[in-house]
């Protein structure tokens, strides 16, 4: 206890005027940690998140289709697991070999807390409770299964898993929006968390490409790509994203055929695709700026061919100097998509609007947007801590040696 | 020391080269290099000696003048450049080792992906490679974790994992720690023994006066010297060659 | 890949052979700029051929004329004279000055807002630095538009009106606007005056505008604050050691020796965020504020003119942001020059 006692004086009362102001803080913090767990605790109406906890999730997808959701949901639970227990079932040489290190304990855990109390504490009906403690206990089995038994595939395994995602993100396409003998669902009844998670996983996914092509393009020697990849960045970056989404849904039909333009959903994750580019380009760039330029003579000296040399020596180099800002910019384009609400979709925010529109639920302002707030933050934290574990995983210097 | 045989690696006749900021770096180089011959270039700094030897595989381009690398004539022909470069392993200053693969991954690379070698023969070639240059036990390391003489060892051993018929060292020294020059010379002198046909820019004038079968001198953007080591050292033709030496030695 | 022939014995003045074009490493790039600006060319004159055709089809060719015509809607709130009767061009003026006052504003609030909390990081005592962390992390992983809607529909609708409003020394914050004391009649110092249950000040600015300005100070200042901590961080340790050994306190030193050195790499940092500010402060339709955006909104909703509204508004984001670089180009000049 006197360590902790020595450091709280250090921290906090130091000096005469530190210690006022310590004092000052904690008594503000307190009341205001006070007022809000009363508000919260006696005030609040939570009923408003409780009673539409199926139009936040999915907006007004058809009652009658949405077991292809829950499908969904069940592959994607298996899939994690899947990739968990692989990834753990190949240790590195810099980590012990442990299939449940003390992180992926803690993990566990927190699943199975959220998961059970989560869906109890929303209220939300038995039946819909057990499928929620189904999916954490599918996810654990998987995890378990797949760590215990992963390694006898060897590497094929790693290279089945990675492979397995982008085959999810199309079957997942196809059991949202139908085709395939499913029912057609249009992209206008899509709403809630789905739509702001289907927008902007869409925009990142395919923001990638184009940003990379660009950013390579704004450091070509050919003038004419230099300054078309510059004209474009800097026009995009230049104007707010409202004014885009305004373009798309209002000039997009004018610029395509009749009948061409795509729905006004697609437009939307069209234009956030195009939007994010500009910005992803911008964080490669600056990756490719800290590559010297050594690197590159090199592996054309050894023989590798332009495209060889980029792909194999430049920019995995540049990827992994850009990845703080490149996730950045994913975490702004996940809160971007709000603005979606705002061209009349109903994503998240969207979807609250509407909520709280209806008389029943009139003045619930405070209650909706701060589970909204609550949610956003979570999914961005969540991003930022992954990109920095990712870091301190791709760091070559972070490797111990051998010795 | 062998004998070089009359076989010509590299022909470089009345080379010219100007930047694309109008710096006229190659003024008329000539140079010949036959096969199994040692070659170094001396020079003061800003003499183009290292634009010449990166002309050698087309690291840099050049106006006028005609260069052969090992049959091949050299041309804005980008067939030819990429089968020159597969015969031409370059030795940079930076070392410019890839800090993303490990040492063994540096060194198989290209063998793999440009001569579709399997990669498990590479892997046996690599390591032995890596016996040679006396760092064996550091092939899982990455770069990063080496000093800079083991940093430009694993370079060598990377070029020559490509079996190259050519070696160009553009000053492999000069970015070294002074305690570490001495265990990357020795590689190249064995390399030197082993008949392997090597360009060297280089200030190390006891490597020139050891292991060269001739030195060169260039000033200027063209070669004024061309002698053996001893005649270059000690009785040199050129008051420019004189002038040189007088400040090095 | 067949080896090529030997070359025959080089002769001293000859040129490097030429290659057949697709094989010439200098006609190559050409080529490669030469298609992809054709394509390129070709996609535009696409897109802005279904344009035409499809204006054409519609009635609504490119023409500038329905400027002049009467708005006919009113805004709440402008700095210039506006009513119905005046022309589209009229109003969107005031739109546009209405966004710059936003802008201007906000930009002075989230830079002092952003330094406090910079230094406050930097603060002896560790309630406060980590304060300053907690507030920057929870405001940077929360969409912008989320935290406008909250301050505007759950702070500042739900204030109370007339004798209840909350009264501050000089400012009263009401449901029906903010009211600042300021210099009224004669040059007299007046502050906010209750008046039969309405208030009554030299300033008011309206409840929209106020939840705009809160939300993009609190959001901007986040970011400038980090900004702020970057260039103080990148200020040698030893600057801090040398002051506090001349007996310079923590406050000094960082006013007088630190923040300068600093603002070298702060202000370039800087522009990039008066930008973004610049751009985010079109989110102020959804708090209902009539900035330039809103105003776009409403003319292209009763003309039907899109090409030419979005023409407008590129135009007049694209200088905004020029003018911002311009000016911090301005002074990053200033600050770099004072370095040497």
């Amino acid at each position: 206890m006197k360590p902790f006692l020595r450091r709280l004086r250090a921290e906090l009362f130091a000096t005469p005027a530190d210690a006022l102001l310590s004092l000052g803080l904690i008594a503000v913090l307190s009341l205001a940690a006070f007022g809000f767990l009363r508000w919260a605790f006696t005030q609040a109406q939570w009923a408003v998140i409780r009673v539409n906890s199926t139009l936040f999730a999915v907006g007004r997808y058809p009652v009658e289709e949405q077991w292809r959701l829950w499908l969904l949901l069940w592959l994607l639970f298996a899939a994690t697991g899947l990739s968990w227990g692989v990834l753990r079932s190949h240790p590195r040489r810099d980590r012990s070999g442990a299939l449940w290190p003390r992180n992926d304990r803690i993990a566990a855990v927190l699943l199975v807390v959220l998961g059970l109390w989560r869906p109890w504490a929303m209220g939300l009906s038995l039946s819909i409770q057990a499928r929620w403690w189904g999916l954490v206990a599918l996810l654990l089995l998987v995890r378990w299964l797949a760590g215990r038994f992963g390694r006898r595939f060897g590497p094929l395994g790693l290279r089945l898993v990675a492979l397995m995602w982008p085959v999810l993100y199309l079957v997942g396409m196809v059991l949202i929006s139908g085709g395939l003998g499913l029912v057609a669902v249009s992209p206008s009844e899509w709403g809630g968390l789905m739509l702001t998670l289907l927008a902007s996983s869409f925009a990142i996914l395919l923001c990638f490409p184009i940003g990379v092509l660009l950013a390579l393009g704004r450091r070509s020697d050919l003038p004419l790509l230099r300054w078309g990849s510059v004209l474009y960045i800097e026009f995009i970056r230049g104007a707010p994203l409202i004014t885009l989404l305004f373009l798309g849904q209002n000039i997009l039909g004018f610029l395509l055929p009749g009948g061409l333009a795509p729905d006004r959903v697609w437009r939307a994750a069209w234009v956030l695709t195009f939007f994010a580019a500009a910005y992803l380009a911008e964080a490669v760039r600056s990756g490719l700026a800290a590559v010297p330029r050594g690197q590159f003579e090199a592996a054309r000296s050894l023989g590798l061919s332009y495209p060889q040399a980029l792909g194999k020596v430049v920019l995995p180099q540049a990827m992994r100097v850009a990845l703080p800002a490149m996730v950045g910019q994913f975490i702004s384009l996940l809160q971007d998509t709000t603005l979606l609400s705002l061209i009349g979709l109903m994503e998240l925010l969207g979807t609250a609007r509407t909520v709280m529109a209806n008389p029943a639920f009139l003045g619930k302002n405070a209650e909706v947007y701060l589970t909204l707030a609550v949610l956003f933050w979570c999914c961005c934290a969540a991003l930022g801590l992954g990109s920095r574990a990712l870091e301190r995983r791709l760091d070559p210097h972070a490797v111990p040696s051998a010795t | 020391m062998s004998q070089a045989s009359s076989e010509l690696m590299i022909e470089a006749r009345a080379v010219e080269k100007w930047y694309p900021n109008g710096f006229h770096a190659l003024r008329g180089a000539d140079l010949t290099v036959r096969r199994g011959e040692v070659v170094v270039i001396m020079g003061p700094s800003g003499s183009g000696k290292s634009t010449f030897i990166r002309t050698f595989n087309a690291l840099e381009d050049f106006q006028k003048g005609r260069i052969s690398v090992d049959g091949i004539e050299l041309s804005n022909d980008l067939r030819n450049i990429d089968a020159v470069r597969r015969e031409v392993g370059m030795v940079f200053q930076q070392f410019n080792l890839f800090p993303h693969l490990s040492v063994l991954e540096n060194l198989t690379l290209a063998p793999v992906l440009v001569r579709r070698r399997p990669k498990a023969e590479v892997e046996q070639q690599a390591l032995a490679l890596l016996e040679r240059v006396g760092i064996a036990e550091q092939a899982d390391k990455f770069p990063g974790q080496l000093s800079g003489g083991q940093q430009q060892r694993v370079a060598i051993a990377r070029a020559l994992c490509m079996e190259p018929r050519i070696l160009l060292f553009d000053e492999p020294t000069s970015a070294l720690d002074p305690e570490m020059v001495r265990e990357v010379l020795e590689v190249m002198q064995n390399l030197a023994d082993d008949d392997i046909t090597m360009v060297v820019v280089t200030h190390e004038v006891k490597f020139a006066r050891h292991v060269a079968h001739r030195v060169v001198l260039m000033a200027d953007g063209v070669v004024v010297e061309e002698a053996e080591p001893e005649v270059f050292f000690t009785n040199p033709s050129h008051q420019r060659t004189r002038r040189f030496l007088d400040q090095i030695l | 890949m067949a080896p090529v022939p030997p070359a025959e014995p080089a002769s001293a003045s000859a040129t490097p052979p030429t290659p057949p074009w697709w094989r010439d490493r200098r006609v190559i790039p050409w080529v490669v700029q030469a298609v992809v600006g054709l394509l390129v060319l070709l996609l535009i004159a696409f897109l802005l051929g279904n344009l035409v055709r499809n204006l054409t089809a519609a009635g609504l060719l490119l023409s500038w004329r329905w400027l002049q015509q009467p708005a006919g809607f009113d805004i709440s709130e402008s700095v210039i004279p506006f009513n119905a009767q005046l022309p589209y061009w009229r109003a969107l003026a005031a739109g546009l000055v209405n966004t710059i006052r936003a802008v201007l504003v906000s930009l002075v609030g989230a830079t002092l807002l952003g330094t406090l909390v910079g230094m406050a990081s930097f603060s002896h005592n560790g309630l406060l630095r980590r304060l300053a962390r907690v507030y920057v992390e929870v405001v940077r992983n929360i969409p912008l538009l989320l935290q406008l809607v909250f301050w505007y529909f759950v702070v500042f609708l739900t204030l109370p009106n007339g004798v209840a409003a909350i009264q501050l020394p000089g400012v009263v914050l009401a449901k029906s606007g903010l009211y600042i004391a300021g210099l009224g009649e004669g040059l007299r110092w007046v502050g906010p005056t209750l008046v039969n249950g309405v208030w009554q000040s030299p300033l008011r600015l309206s409840v929209e505008f106020g939840a705009l300005l809160t939300g993009l100070i609190v959001y901007s200042g986040a970011f400038i604050a980090e900004v702020v901590r970057g260039g103080i961080a990148a200020v040698p340790k030893g600057q801090w050691e040398a002051a506090s050994s001349l007996g310079l306190s923590w406050f000094a030193t960082l006013r007088r020796i630190v923040l300068p050195q600093s603002l070298r790499v702060i202000v370039p940092g800087l522009n990039t965020q008066y930008i973004s500010l610049a751009k985010n402060s079109s989110l102020a339709v959804a708090v209902g504020y009539t900035d330039l955006y809103s105003v776009a909104e409403t003319t292209l909703n009763q003309t039907g003119r899109a090409v030419e509204v979005i023409l407008v508004l590129l135009a007049a984001y694209l200088t905004l942001d020029l003018l911002i670089s311009a000016l911090m180009n301005g002074l990053n000049r200033l600050v770099q020059i004072r370095e040497r």
